[in-house]
């Protein structure tokens, strides 16, 4: 249990500073869905599956989405 | 008879973990994006449907609900990841080594000259 | 001699900031203890719902989700106030293979009912209204990206949403007419852990879920339409 938490951590942080720092800014939309996916194991884990299945469906889901369509609209590097 | 149910549901738990990891190793090894999609959806799909399956195997009670989570899976996943494939090849990302075969290049030809037409 | 203040003033606050969070005390586990106690201790008795997470968020802290779901509204009205075009422009996307067709038209319906599910069995089970309303826009985005002109209907979307919004204004105004406060309960609460209990939490929490499944449903359409 402590190394699957441990491993989550690692690739929770891992995933939320490649969000902040790449330029690529659709791999930086789907580097944040993977911080909200593991967000919403945590909340499952830390026994609020309430909260986890709105991380579920709103952050992994709907979010994503709404980002790529804008990134579509825009331009896909941060200059 | 529940000792059998759950020593089935054991094994089939086993095999669908097994069948994961192959799909981790098939993720790391296979060489480009279309060799690697096949690796984790093939594999992975077989090791959830048999890691879930195994558990509802283990608790008889949940068998219902584990068979139409499995039947979710086994609808939702082969099609997002032919999705994905789909519009990685129409991206235009090459393959890793160009052989003789491309079937999927003639019908997109095809389909190509079909939507023209219409 | 202005960096001078500037320095001495930031240490001014972040001394007083330092000593108020001294003041907490740190991994000490004060779940068991105030308002946190008495939810637990009278909340199945008071709201009749077996999920107590759903007790709060709609009974014992209704006005917020009402507050809540109004700022959902204003963010759906603020975007498509921005997004809307007189001449909505036809989606030049391609179009699906029929493999994602068939599969987007077998998994839309099981989509709807599973988001229906969660939020009709909000008092019992984890979920509630915003969860489902969430899932079942998911839903109709499937359908957006496998089907090139598959559009929804935006008068009877908004109808939809705008009766949501009043029957909850409305049931807790009859909870302020016929009972001790807004949003107070009005119904019988019946037995714990069936379908028909907890008052009026299932009635709201239905209205909440056509509400935020309309205003994000009509989000994404709109959005979809500016893409080229």
């Amino acid at each position: 249990m402590d190394i699957l938490l441990i491993i989550l951590t690692v690739i929770l942080i891992a995933g939320a500073l490649n969000t902040v720092r790449s330029k690529d800014l659709v791999a930086a939309v789907i580097s944040g869905s993977v911080v909200s996916l593991i967000a919403s194991i945590y909340f499952y884990l830390l026994q609020a599956p309430d909260v986890a299945l709105t991380e579920a469906a709103i952050g992994v889901g709907l979010s994503t989405i709404i980002f790529m369509i804008t990134i579509r609209r825009t331009g896909r590097m941060e200059e | 008879m529940v000792d059998i149910l759950s020593y089935l549901g054991y094994t089939l738990t086993s095999f669908g973990v097994l069948f994961l990891l192959f799909g981790a190793l098939g993720i790391l090894r296979m060489p480009d994006v279309y060799n690697r999609m096949q690796a984790g959806t093939k594999a992975t799909t077989l090791g959830a449907v048999g890691t879930i399956m195994g558990v509802g195997l283990i608790n008889p009670e949940w068998f219902f609900k584990t068979l139409i989570i499995s039947l979710f899976i086994l609808l939702s996943n082969p099609i997002s990841s032919h999705a994905l494939a789909r519009g990685s090849y129409r991206s235009g990302i090459k393959m890793w080594q160009k052989k003789d075969i491309d079937a999927y290049e003639k019908a997109v030809q095809e389909s190509e000259e079909n939507e023209e037409a219409a | 001699m202005r960096k001078a203040i500037a320095v001495l003033f930031l240490g001014f606050i972040g001394y007083y900031l330092l000593s108020t969070f001294l003041l907490v005390p740190f991994g000490v586990v004060r779940v068991l203890e105030g308002v946190g106690l008495k939810y637990l201790q009278d909340g199945l008795q008071q709201t009749g719902a077996a999920n107590l997470v759903t007790s709060i968020v709609v009974n014992y802290r209704g006005f917020d989700t009402l507050g809540e779901v109004t700022v959902l509204f204003l963010a759906a009205t603020g975007m498509g106030a921005l997004l809307y075009s007189k001449r909505p422009t036809e989606r030049a996307r391609q179009n699906a293979s029929i493999i994602v067709k068939t599969g987007a038209r077998i998994l839309f319906p099981l989509i709807i009912i599973l988001g229906a599910y969660v939020f009709i069995h909000g008092h019992l089970t984890p979920g509630g209204g915003f969860q489902g309303g969430a899932i079942i826009a998911s839903g109709f985005l499937l359908m957006f990206m496998s089907y090139r002109t598959y559009h929804v209907n935006h008068v009877i979307l908004s109808r939809v949403e705008s009766s949501a919004g009043s029957v909850f204004v409305i049931i807790g105004l009859l909870g302020l007419a016929y009972g001790s406060s807004f949003l107070a309960n009005i119904l019988p609460l019946g037995t714990v852990n069936t379908l028909f209990s907890a008052g009026v939490i299932p009635l709201i929490y239905v209205a909440v879920g056509f509400k935020v499944g309309a205003e994000l449903t009509a989000l994404l359409d709109t959005m979809l339409q500016t893409v080229k």
